[in-house]
């Protein structure tokens, strides 16, 4: 039986580390509130855009523009979207596993570049012959997470849809986790470029005759990068909010762990004291026995 | 009319309002109780509402604007 001093270092370390698993997860279930309201807040705005989106384009042949029109797939860019941090269970292994199974099944054969949204997905790809070389990464793929606006996302989406539209990419697909609720992420496989024709809603309020101004080409291709810009965002923050709560699911675990580990300790830990106060008592009693 | 103004990131208005002036794409328009539905996008400018008299003004990067029913949406960057 392990000595009782070795006994009392384990359990004051595990109560140690309980105490930053607890702390961490609170922090992470603070965290998933804002993030969550974050995607509340967005919501109408996406869900406006694309109704009056799906309005215009339910009347005009939309499979014209640059960012809709489809070419041969040589190029694909799978956008790995992962967190910063890590201690939060499967959440970021998901995300690099799938773009690993796209990149060797659904697009075997193609030309197919990475970009990493994360830290953990960079220390992933850096090595593979996947990872993304040269300029074209955008400067923000990186710190988005220190603080994520719109303003910061659109320069990420700005640069895929420069990308597409230059030529260099065919097709873009985003990987991210989406925000299920706390304890359930799904690992979504997104197209993001070409553009896929809008969902016309038969129900939609296409009666109202309305006026466009200036046309409706303009209006469509003023609305195709404002949708895309969203589509992103909204990836990013369902991705942020699928983050807390992995972390939140993930270090709630690791706490209700360290106190079954901590309860078996104490138990060890008192039989031995036991154990050691009755060896005492028989020394004591066969001493005393001895002289008498 | 009602008017919202609903940004990716917040709702930053919404409420009555008597006139709203917008830089539309090809030019500064106003709306007026009762328009006929409308669909339109804008370019970086500000936003004019005028409520009970009183003017308050946002500043945009682009939009679009959206008018039925007498409700006014401004998508806005």
């Amino acid at each position: 039986m392990a000595n009782l001093k070795e006994i009392r270092n384990r359990i004051t370390s595990i109560s140690s580390t309980m105490q930053i698993t607890s702390a961490m997860k609170m922090v992470s279930a603070a965290k998933l509130r804002k993030a969550q309201n974050a995607v509340t807040q967005m919501r109408p705005y996406a869900n406006k855009l694309q109704e009056i989106l799906s309005n215009v384009s339910a009347t005009l042949d939309s499979s014209e523009g640059i960012y809709s029109t489809e070419r041969e797939i040589k190029n694909v860019l799978l956008v790995s979207i992962t967190s910063n941090r890590g201690l939060c269970g499967g959440f970021n292994s998901n995300v690099i596993k799938t773009v690993k199974r796209l990149a060797e099944t659904e697009y075997q054969g193609k030309n197919v570049t990475v970009l990493s949204i994360g830290k953990k997905s960079t220390d992933a790809f850096k090595s593979t012959k996947l990872g993304i070389k040269g300029t074209l990464l955008p400067r923000h793929a990186e710190t988005v997470w220190d603080e994520l606006t719109f303003e910061n996302s659109t320069e990420i989406a700005e640069n895929l849809m420069m990308q597409y539209a230059e030529g260099h990419q065919d097709k873009i697909v985003l990987v991210y986790n989406q925000f299920k609720n706390a304890a359930v992420q799904l690992v979504q496989e997104e197209q993001f470029l070409p553009v896929l024709p809008p969902e016309v809603q038969e129900d939609a309020n296409s009666s109202a005759d309305y006026i466009y101004e200036p046309n409706k080409e303009f209006i469509i291709e003023e609305m195709i990068p404002k949708s895309l810009k969203t589509q992103l965002f909204k990836a990013l923050l369902d991705s942020m909010a699928s983050e807390h709560g992995a972390r939140m699911t993930a270090m709630h675990k690791a706490t209700d762990n360290a106190k079954d580990l901590q309860d078996d300790l104490k138990l060890v830990y008192n039989k031995a004291r036991q154990a050691s106060i009755t060896n005492e008592i028989l020394e004591i009693v066969a001493g005393a026995e001895a002289l008498g | 009319m009602q008017l919202e103004i609903i940004t990716p990131e917040e709702n930053i208005y919404q409420g009555e309002v008597d006139m709203v002036n917008l830089p539309g794409s090809d030019g500064f328009f106003g709306l007026l109780d009762g328009h006929a539905p409308l669909v339109s996008t804008l370019k970086a400018g500000d936003i004019k509402i005028t409520e009970n008299g009183s003017e308050k003004s946002f500043t945009v990067k682009g939009g679009v604007v959206e008018v039925n029913n007498n409700k006014v949406i401004v998508l806005a960057e």
